[in-house]
């Protein structure tokens, strides 16, 4: 039989059921849609973490404290790498820039007459803040009251912040400095790749003179600053080695290390490392909400088998026509498959453009840019397909073994 | 024992000039219904190329059950039946639903039209399952239609059509893939007298045009129209008249 006419027959009659052929795809639309919500959803939360490590971070290796008995990269914020200990690093082979990074605690920001409350301010050096990452103005310098913002904070006041703009930092002391903005970034070096996740106001300024948090080295027997987490440029070519070295200090007399409660693990990690370590823990979600979708899909198969059956029984007097003026049994079997298959197709058709409406609903949410996973579109309907034909399947054959003659008697 | 069957169909063939249309030899059919039910009992009729017979009988006689295997949607007990050469008791199933789609034409008392099918599509679903393409088998549907005046009705449903005029599609739909034997069974039962004129006029058009028929009637008037009666009483045929000429 011609494949076309058993397309159209099944596109009539799922056309003279309009609602009850809706219904029976929703099962398959919801397990399409999930899916396809998470794997948009993951694929962007991967896009925008590799993305941010780029090639320009290619080379960065983030050392910071972590609890042993913990997977993945909850960091310990305690200051415990010394400025001893940054020199030691910068000596290592292949280390072209350490970057230490530290928290300030400041309970608002105030601009004018507008206080802005929850701003994160972090403690860096110049050379954090590259060129390429200056939007506006420029950073700022050492040793001075200045400061940096990124762009969310910049246009996070009433009048956009620029270089030049003051704004007064209130300690959770009551004290109050001010503070000049010297430029506006859009991100700045040796950032964690989690910590863009957020995209939150963020304030940059520099280790002196508003970084205070010190502690004694244990190797310089004196008070020094302390950093929570270090970043450390190494050269692309030798991030591997320069990584081994690092962990080797870090597990020999490195003040990070006596400092350190016991069971904190000092871990210097590459940006590939965060990659895998995200792709995983996004693989495991994307795994179990594929599951879910897998049982939506096995209900949605239940629904079309059950209204392929009653199809099959309303049908029955059709099929006996069919059989008498020359249909064969595969004849039948077909034209119910192809009915069961169009009503997968239809509810993968309605399940993709809601699943990537809802996984863009989800990406924007988590502020990170909406990529597509076109391979799991495509899975995607072909899923829907097959689910279809698989549901059919019992049903067709049933209707394939009708006797004609009892089939032209039923009513 | 297949050998003298084999040289018993194959005498009448070389002495007549054409060989009949349809064959039903010592044929029987036996149901299972809760006790064994005799419908047919070593039935044999010969219906030659070009004739046109009725068969008559009460309801239970075994009018219908003849019909079925001679359109070849059931298969006797024992015995043979052949339509135009082909051995439709034999055959397997799959070879039986191509002799219904090319050999065969039904008309039903219920017209049994595709309800979801315009009048055109439903003449050509015999040739959809014989393979023909879209544009031939429309083609051919639409010549079918026309020949018993519905040219203008091909894209009514069934829905929209009256009983008679559904007849007629259900006619078109027998001729289609042009078959060696029109069945029709109670042709005339679902429409009113004069609407059932029109369609025995078609019929008698048919025949005219050499065309095999077997139609399946209880009413006197109707099987008059045809050449020979055959009276069907308790799965044995009683007796074959002889109608005058029409």
């Amino acid at each position: 039989m011609d494949g076309r006419e058993g397309l159209r027959i099944a596109v009539r009659s799922v056309r003279a059921h309009k609602l009850r052929s809706a219904l029976t795809v929703v099962g398959i639309v919801i397990g399409i849609a999930s899916v396809i919500t998470f794997a948009t959803f993951g694929a962007s939360v991967q896009a925008e973490i590799i993305g941010d490590i780029g090639d320009s971070n290619a080379g960065n290796i983030y050392v910071f404290g972590t609890p042993s008995d913990d997977e993945g990269f909850d960091r310990v914020l305690q200051p415990v790498f010394t400025d001893a200990d940054l020199a030691a690093i910068g000596e290592i082979d292949g280390v072209t820039a350490v970057l230490p990074r530290g928290s300030i605690q400041v309970t608002s920001i105030r601009a004018a007459n507008q206080t802005l409350a929850r701003s994160q301010v972090t403690a860096t050096t110049p050379e954090s803040i590259t060129a390429g990452s200056i939007v506006a103005g420029r950073s700022f310098t050492s040793g001075e009251p200045e400061v940096v913002v990124n762009e969310r904070l910049a246009t996070g006041f009433s009048e956009n912040l620029t270089a030049g703009s003051t704004l007064t930092l209130t300690y959770p002391d009551g004290q109050e400095r001010p503070v000049t903005v010297t430029g506006v970034v859009n991100g700045t070096r040796g950032e964690l790749p989690v910590s863009n996740f957020a995209r939150q106001p963020r304030l940059y300024a520099p280790i002196d003179p508003f970084y205070e948090a010190v502690v004694e080295s244990p190797s310089a027997g004196v008070r020094q600053r302390a950093y929570p987490q270090v970043t450390v440029v190494s050269d692309p070519r030798r991030t591997a080695e320069t990584r081994e070295s690092i962990e080797d200090y870090l597990a020999g007399d490195a003040d990070a290390r006596q400092l350190s409660a016991s069971d904190t693990e000092l871990v210097a990690r590459s940006g590939s490392d965060f990659v895998d370590e995200i792709s995983d823990v996004i693989e495991r979600i994307t795994r179990f909400v594929t599951g879910i979708g897998v049982i939506s899909l096995v209900v949605g198969a239940i629904g079309i088998a059950n209204v392929m059956l009653v199809s099959v029984t309303e049908r029955t007097r059709e099929i006996g026509i069919m059989k008498a003026v020359g249909a064969r049994n595969r004849d039948v079997m077909s034209i119910f498959v192809i009915e069961a298959a169009l009503l997968g197709t239809l509810g993968s058709l309605l399940g993709v453009p809601l699943g990537l409406l809802v996984g863009r609903g989800a990406a924007a949410y988590a502020d990170v840019t909406f990529a597509l996973a076109p391979d799991w579109i495509a899975l995607a309907v072909v899923v829907g397909v097959v689910v279809g034909i698989v549901a059919g399947l019992y049903p067709a054959w049933r209707a394939a073994r009708i006797d004609p003659i009892d089939a032209l008697r039923h009513e | 024992m297949s050998e003298t069957a084999a040289t018993a169909t194959a005498a009448p063939t070389a002495a007549d000039e054409s060989e009949p249309t349809v064959v039903v030899d010592t044929v029987s059919k036996h149901y299972t219904v809760g006790e064994q039910v005799t419908a047919l009992d070593k039935v044999s009729l010969t219906l030659p190329t070009g004739s046109y017979t009725a068969i008559m009988g009460p309801s239970g006689s075994g009018k219908s059950s003849l019909l079925n295997l001679i359109g070849g949607l059931d298969t006797p007990s024992s015995g043979h039946v052949a339509v135009d050469g082909k051995p439709v008791s034999t055959a397997s199933e799959d070879e039986r639903a191509a002799i219904r789609g090319t050999d065969i034409g039904f008309v039903f008392q219920t017209f049994n039209l595709m309800p979801r099918l315009t009048a055109v599509e439903n003449v050509a679903l015999p040739l959809v399952f014989d393979g023909w393409s879209r544009a031939e088998r429309l083609n051919r549907a639409t010549d079918r239609l026309e020949a018993v005046g519905l040219g203008d009705r091909t894209d009514h449903v069934p829905s929209e059509l009256s009983g008679g005029q559904r007849q007629r599609v259900a006619i078109a739909r027998a001729l289609a893939p042009d078959p060696a034997l029109i069945l029709a069974d109670e042709p005339t039962g679902n429409v009113d007298t004069d609407t059932g004129a029109t369609v025995l006029d078609i019929f008698d058009e048919l025949h005219a045009a050499g065309n095999t028929i077997l139609l399946v009637t209880h009413e006197r008037h109707v099987a008059e129209r045809a050449d020979q009666i055959v009276h069907i009483t308790d799965g044995e045929i009683g007796s074959i008249e002889a109608t005058g000429e029409a």
